[in-house]
Order: structure tokens, then C-alpha cells, then sequence
């Protein structure tokens, strides 16, 4: 029950029981919380009233197997979590060596590739131009790209 | 000689997360679903005039109530708990969706018997104008019979302010029905 004005709860059980002493109809007259009180309480409970039996409701069944696959998503969510941030730091990570080793070695590669036309590999076989350390960079930024590739598709897996 | 308690706890160890006192089981979670789920639809359904929001939000607000698995005193404090969610999510589901406006729309969606469509869709449009937080007020304290310390829960807002928003969203209903000539005989 409301706490308003102190026989806002008697009007509020008249309204239920539609049993109005005089009393009450002189206070309900004069006062603005009870006449408002009033006047909603008897639509509301009409509106009430009305009859939402015939909509089914979800079966707890359902809802209790639903709250555990969320509650499981959840917790599985919570375990991957740091697995998740280490991989986009290893992204992040990677991506940058490939951006830094490109920038510092990009006109060495860049005259490397050029010598590697179809004439020079029949004729004449290219000379090596690139340094051990360049290869072996190289080789590891390939490998590293090529183990966090596989890492991703068979963690999706 | 110095005595060691072996069983003391170690004055660094992290505490132990606490498991609560009574644990929701799928029998006690069916038993409070059916105690309290057709009142909560209810009151969700009136709230945003639409079956299937309300299915939904009844779904989530019980989600919630497994995943806090709130250790209550009894039943009332339950009750008070679940339609305090219920009501959270409602207004989120305002907030999120600006979809006030399309309840009207949504309330004219109905899939009842023809004899009651009618009278349904009359008293919906008219709480339908109401704002949110007033059709809440007006179903917890009169449909609900809540006290205002329950309602202001609730809602969220202060008890003592419960007194004043009621009596305004009671004034406002009552000026839309006069203005829709519905308003009920005054019994005097």
C-alpha cells in the first residue's frame, strides 16, 4: 500500500471494495491526493483488469537453460579474455616490425627486386645482394606472421 | 614452545570468494518463476505496449536475477529485487530504442479476443501517453500495491519524492481521461 495522505490507503480500499463511508467521500471532496487517488486507482484497476492470461509465457524450463549458456558464454568470454589481448598486442606487434624493417631497409630491397628480372634468373643467375641479418629478419617476420595467421584460424576453429 | 594453528588462514591469503548463503537451483528458480513471472510480464507489457519486448525483458530481468543470485531474506525482498531489474531494463530498453513514441503504435498490435481488443486498445492509448516512469509509478502503487519506499526503489529515485511523482502522474492520468471523457464516476 502508498503512504501519501493518511487515508490515502483507506481510499484506496474503498476503491477495491466499493464500499465509500461519508467520511471518506467528505475527506476524498477536499482533498487533492485522495480525489486524484481516486480517480486513477479506480482506472487502473480496471486496466488491471483486463485479461493477459491468454499470452503464454516462456517456460522456466527454457529461461534456466538459457541463464546457463549465458552464464557459461560468460565465463568462457572471461577465460579467453587475456588470450584475446595478447593476440592483439601480437598483431599490433608484428605489424610494426614488418612497418619499421620495411621503412629501414626499403631502398635495399627495393634495388634487390629490381635485379630480379626473367633474363637475369635464365642468363646470367642473380648476385646475392642482401645481407645475412636482412634475410634472416625477413625470415623470422615471415615466420612470426605465418604462426600468429594459424594461431588465429585454428583458435577460431 | 610456539604453537601453529595449520588450519589458520594465512594472514595474506586473498579471502576465499564467498558463495551465497542460498544458492538458486533450477527447482527454486522454477518455483520463483511461476510465483512471480505473469505479474512482472504484466507489469513489463504495460509498461512498453508490446507482447514480445516484454517476453524479452521478462527473459533478461530473470537472467540477471540467476547471475547475481542475490541472497535474499525472503520473498518480499525478491519481489522487490526482480521489479527493481524489471525496471531498469525497461527504462534502458527506452532509452536505447527512443521507441516512448511507438508504443501507441505497438499497443495497437494485438493478438486478443475481439470483445476485449477494443477496451484494450482505448485504455492502452491513453497510458501510452503517460511517460515511462509515470505508467510505473501508477502499476506499482496501485495494481502492485507498493508502498513508496518499494516504488522508489524501484525506480531508483528518492522515497520521499515517490509522494510527489505520484500524485503529478495520478493528476496527469486523470486530466487525459477527462480530456477522453473516460474518466471514471466519482463515487460520492
Amino acid at each position: 500500500m502508498t503512504s501519501g495522505c493518511r487515508f490515502e490507503n483507506d481510499v484506496l480500499r474503498a476503491i477495491e471494495s466499493d464500499s465509500w463511508s461519508d467520511s471518506l467521500r467528505e475527506h476524498v471532496a477536499t482533498c487533492d491526493e485522495c480525489s486524484a487517488a481516486k480517480n486513477a486507482g479506480a482506472w487502473m484497476h480496471s486496466f488491471a483488469a483486463i485479461d493477459d492470461r491468454e499470452h503464454i509465457l516462456p517456460n522456466p524450463s527454457i529461461v534456466w537453460l538459457k541463464a546457463q549458456l549465458l552464464q557459461q558464454t560468460r565465463t568462457v568470454d572471461r577465460a579467453t579474455r587475456p588470450m584475446s589481448m595478447v593476440q592483439s598486442a601480437a598483431y599490433v606487434l608484428v605489424a610494426t616490425c614488418w612497418a619499421m624493417f620495411l621503412t629501414a631497409k626499403w631502398n635495399t630491397l627495393a634495388a634487390w627486386a629490381k635485379t630480379l628480372t626473367t633474363s637475369r634468373f635464365v642468363i646470367d643467375p642473380p648476385i646475392a645482394s642482401l645481407s645475412m641479418t636482412t634475410v634472416f629478419v625477413v625470415m623470422l617476420l615471415a615466420s612470426a606472421t605465418a604462426m600468429l595467421a594459424l594461431h588465429t584460424i585454428l583458435a577460431e576453429d | 614452545m610456539v604453537a601453529f594453528a595449520l588450519d589458520a588462514p594465512f594472514p595474506f591469503a586473498r579471502p576465499s570468494r564467498r558463495q551465497p548463503d542460498h544458492p538458486m537451483n533450477e527447482a527454486k528458480f522454477d518455483a520463483l518463476y511461476r510465483r512471480t513471472a505473469g505479474k512482472v510480464w504484466s507489469y513489463l507489457y504495460r509498461l512498453t505496449g508490446d507482447a514480445s519486448i516484454a517476453d524479452d525483458l521478462l527473459q533478461k530481468t530473470f537472467f540477471r536475477v540467476l547471475r547475481s543470485n542475490p541472497t535474499v531474506a525472503d520473498d518480499d525482498h525478491m519481489r522487490r529485487y526482480i521489479y527493481k531489474t524489471a525496471t531498469n531494463l525497461a527504462f534502458d530498453h527506452f532509452r536505447e530504442t527512443k521507441r516512448e513514441r511507438a508504443y501507441a503504435a505497438a499497443s495497437q498490435r494485438s493478438d486478443v479476443r475481439p470483445e476485449t481488443t477494443e477496451l484494450r486498445h482505448d485504455m492502452m492509448r491513453v497510458f501510452a501517453e503517460l511517460k515511462p516512469q509515470e505508467r510505473a509509478l501508477l502499476w506499482l502503487a496501485h495494481v502492485e500495491e507498493s508502498n513508496h519506499d518499494e516504488i522508489a526503489d524501484a525506480l531508483g529515485v528518492k522515497s520521499k519524492s515517490v509522494r510527489v511523482l505520484l500524485f503529478r502522474a495520478r493528476k496527469r492520468l486523470g486530466e487525459l481521461l477527462a480530456k477522453k471523457g473516460l474518466a471514471p464516476e466519482v463515487a460520492r
